[in-house]
């Protein structure tokens, strides 16, 4: 084993300990009740999901392309998508902070947001 | 280059090309751009095999058909920059890895090709919320570069009949 290798190993190591470290953070589950829907960079929807009736609504993608955002017992996921990989609806509900829902094609980004939370 | 050396590039290109197109029906892991990455088997095995740029004709070939065969044209970009990444990362790491080590060349391979990945994702949403599924990605992505990494390693071990065909 040269050093080089051995540099290498140490280098893959702490990446990947680091990346441990981050993920058990990103687990954690959100306090916040309020999601925020963005499509293209811009909070199409602000939603308290603590107060939210159960129901599902469809968000279209200017360029063609829908999602269909379900909310059901207080929780959010995607249940529909015409995009090619559905990525989205495998993430399932939003769960932790760290870990949007995430619609690559689409430009879509469901996620937790702090700022409603007081109002 | 002689007609031979062709002939094998494009078979292993087609080996690729089936290994991605079987791999997009078994996604099984629920992280957004999370895969096993199969088909870099063939690219690490090309890496250690091949020349530099018979490996990135190899490997570009093989984006460029696995995105058209895959259906989804708009996800090129990520896997254009992933294989970049991916390739310069492990052709340099190439020079001080020798082929015992090919697992690890091939681990730090996927990390890269994540890393890629993400920093393209961040710049086309202009957002930094994917950032967030880094942290899996890289784990996922040392679990499956060092599968994919011992895949190759066994193949080079077996050592396919590449000099008896010396004509």
């Amino acid at each position: 084993m040269t050093k080089g290798v051995k540099l290498l190993i140490g280098i893959v190591v702490l990446i990947f300990s680091v990346a441990v470290v981050f993920a058990v953070m990103g687990l954690k589950k959100s306090e916040s009740t309020w999601v925020e829907i963005v499509q293209n960079n811009k909070v199409i929807y602000k939603l308290d999901l603590s107060e939210e009736k159960d129901r599902t609504f469809r968000i279209e993608y200017p360029d063609g392309g829908w999602n269909d955002v379900q909310i059901r017992d207080g929780h959010i996921c995607i249940s529909d998508a015409d995009c090619p990989d559905h990525t989205c609806i495998k993430t399932g509900e939003l769960r932790s902070e760290n870990i949007p829902i995430v619609c690559l094609p689409h430009k879509l980004v469901i996620r937790f947001s702090d700022e409603g939370a007081g109002k | 280059m002689r007609a031979q050396k062709i002939a094998r590039l494009a078979l292993l290109t087609a080996l690729a090309l089936i290994i991605f197109i079987i791999e997009l029906r078994i996604d099984i892991i629920p992280i957004p751009g999370a895969k096993l990455g199969l088909a870099n088997i063939i690219t690490v095995y090309a890496v250690y095999k091949y020349s530099v740029k018979e490996t990135a004709m190899i490997v570009f070939a093989r984006v460029l058909l696995g995105v058209i065969f895959g259906g989804n044209i708009s996800a090129i970009i990520y896997s254009m920059a992933g294989a970049v990444f991916c390739l310069t990362g492990m052709l340099l790491v190439k020079r001080i890895v020798p082929l015992k080590y090919i697992w690890l060349s091939s681990i730090i391979g996927a990390i890269l090709h994540n890393t890629g990945q993400i920093i393209v994702a961040v710049i086309v949403m202009r957002s930094l919320a994917v950032l967030s599924v880094y942290p899996f990605l890289i784990i996922t992505g040392c679990v499956a570069g060092a599968f994919t990494g011992l895949c190759a390693q066994f193949l080079i071990r077996r050592n396919l009949p590449e000099k008896e065909n010396k004509n």
